[in-house]
């Protein structure tokens, strides 16, 4: 009986700090949000949260007008963001495997973006697309494409689309890393093979090498829009959810409700309807890239 | 065979895209690079350069007045650099020592449940953080732990924990099992045979776990802007982003210095480590 005592022990010794940090700092705090996300309590007035079941979500879903719009604007940024990220970096992924030079170096550059803070990346692009002292706007009248020059940030219809650029240039290095590992993975043979038969590039890589990857682009596709519902750094920082309400993204409208409302009920709502957003895209992606589905295709 | 009648043909067929595949790269990457080159350029550029109209591409003059002035003058810079040194250093050494632990349990030891609970962990890995922001800000709140290190450090564990489970299991879990008996035969206590034998043999997980808890903890913004609402408590993210918008001296030349300073600790560690950092990104990237 003691050793098999001294050997639980030891098994929770090196579980605990672990297990510590999960419980008291995620498992904890997301039940407890579900928990206040069934409640109405402003953190600043009520004494204690009042339970009120699913009246706030019902209210938060159907007459929450900001809910409405920081929802449009999360799918209208998820889809564009989705889009250009997936193709830009599966496209600099294929070009760079094809080369026989430089190539460390190459996807060094590509990387390095991952490092700079979110919030950096957005002060940087700000300041090139600054419709006074920018760059951007001065390169696009040298080449003739522009007369005036114009407020990338600052235009309810271009905000969101300079957000979905900035972010996605530090989101490409990520994608990239994954869909290198799965080109790495597709045998030379196979495409030699394909190549042998008469193949041109384009063909070898949309009927051989693109299947193969089908996985790598699902697992991509995933984390690009995982992150895409994470987009908060970027519109707190440079167009504060405007001009309007035109880039207020579920992340800051949940983070205003909680943090400059302190109605921390309503807040958790909008929060886990995110959270139930991510899962049913997820989903969604899952069975777009489905095996079955694309041999029909 | 006729393959090799054949074979010269084709040769030059597939010949010409492999340059232009190449030029394409190399002119989206010097594109992809230019908004940092930008950052440095203007962090170079005297103030009167920098806000000249029509802005000009290429520097009038150059100079060190910006960085000079930002490392000299500005208190609030250099303290936001401390807090992020600290916070970010004690973030990565406390996941080193819990993923270590954790990961010898998941990787190496059997127990009941082992894999439901490793995979709850993981699954964390995709949900929204601002979930668990509203309670753990009410926490600290209670807690007096809201502008203090420690009030970002132990939320900070707990986000990198996830990353930090995968990688160490992943590594303690081709370790065979063999060494381990062995050592317990010869009468090392377990610990003593975890700390002296396993982790040294686990070096390069440790290596991908400190590069990618020291990147993300070095750039979290919305934690850190949250549960730091005093600025002498703010780290750089934060920090810079308060510069810009509230004080007005603060002209660009000295928030791109600022930019620049701020990204020098992480690419230098990224330039050491790069290959740790992609291959435990990528390994828990197609996990997850």
């Amino acid at each position: 009986m003691r050793p098999h005592l001294r050997d639980r022990l030891s098994l929770l010794f090196f579980l605990a700090p672990a297990l510590a940090f999960v419980l008291v700092f995620i498992a904890f705090p997301i039940a407890f949000s579900g928990y206040l996300s069934l409640t109405k309590y402003n953190y600043a007035i009520d004494k204690a949260p009042t339970f009120i079941g699913l009246v706030g979500y019902f209210r938060t879903v159907v007459s929450d007008g900001f809910f409405h719009t920081a929802l449009f604007n999360q799918l209208e940024f998820a889809a564009a963001y989705v889009v250009i990220t997936f193709v830009v970096s599966l496209a600099v992924a294929i070009m760079i495997n094809e080369l026989r030079h430089g190539v460390h170096f190459l996807q060094a550059l590509f990387y390095l973006p991952m490092i700079v803070p979110l919030s950096l990346v957005g002060i940087t692009f700000a300041w090139i697309l600054d419709p006074n002292f920018g760059i951007f706007n001065t390169l696009l009248h040298a080449l003739g494409l522009q007369t005036r020059p114009f407020d990338w940030f600052g235009d309810p219809t271009t905000a969101i689309f300079a957000i979905v650029v900035a972010q996605s240039w530090k989101m490409i290095g990520f994608a990239l890393i994954i869909f290198i590992a799965g080109l790495q993975g597709i045998s030379s043979e196979l495409r030699e093979a394909a190549r042998m038969d008469g193949a041109s590039f384009f063909q070898e890589t949309t009927r051989v090498v693109l299947p193969l990857l089908r996985p790598y682009l699902l697992v991509g596709s995933i984390w690009i829009l995982i992150d895409s519902l994470k987009v908060f750094d970027i519109p707190r920082v440079v167009t504060k959810g405007g001009p309007g309400v035109s880039t207020l993204t579920l992340y800051l409208y949940s983070w205003r409700l909680a943090f400059q409302r302190l109605e921390m009920g309503r807040a958790s709502q909008v929060a886990y309807l995110t959270a139930a957003i991510i899962l049913l895209l997820s989903w969604g992606l899952n069975r777009l890239f489905r095996p079955e589905v694309a041999q029909r295709a | 065979m006729h393959s090799s009648v054949l074979l010269p043909k084709r040769r030059r067929r597939h010949a010409n895209p492999r340059w232009i595949i190449g030029v394409v790269v190399i002119v989206f990457a010097a594109i992809y690079v230019f908004p940092l080159l930008w950052d440095l350029a203007t962090s170079l550029r005297p103030n009167d350069d920098i806000y000249r109209y029509p802005p000009t591409l290429l520097p009038g003059s150059l100079t060190l007045e910006n960085y000079v002035y930002v490392l000299t003058q500005m208190q609030g810079f250099l303290r936001y650099l401390a807090n992020s040194i600290v916070v970010t250093l004690a973030t990565v050494l406390i996941v080193l020592v819990s993923s270590a632990m954790g990961g010898y349990a998941f990787g190496m030891r059997r127990f009941r449940g082992q894999n439901l609970l490793f995979l709850a962990i993981i699954l964390v890995l995709t949900i929204p953080y601002i979930m668990y922001l509203i309670p753990i800000y009410m926490m600290e709140d209670r807690l007096h732990l809201k502008d203090t290190w420690l009030g970002l450090i132990l939320p900070y564990v707990a986000l990198n924990l996830p990353w930090g489970l995968l990688i160490m299991r992943g590594a303690f879990s081709t370790i065979p099992l063999d060494i381990r008996d062995a050592a317990v035969i010869d009468g090392c206590g377990e610990i003593r045979m975890w700390w002296r034998i396993l982790v040294p043999i686990a070096r390069p997980a440790l290596a991908a776990s400190t590069i990618i808890t020291f990147v993300f903890a070095w750039q979290e913004f919305l934690f850190a802007s949250t549960l730091m609402p005093r600025n002498s408590w703010q780290t750089l993210p934060v920090g810079i982003v308060w510069m810009r918008d509230e004080l007005q001296t603060v002209v660009m030349g000295r928030i791109g210095a600022m930019i620049v300073i701020s990204i020098i600790p992480v690419l230098v560690l990224f330039l050491a480590l790069r290959d740790f950092f992609i291959k435990g990104l990528s390994e828990g990237m197609l996990k997850g």
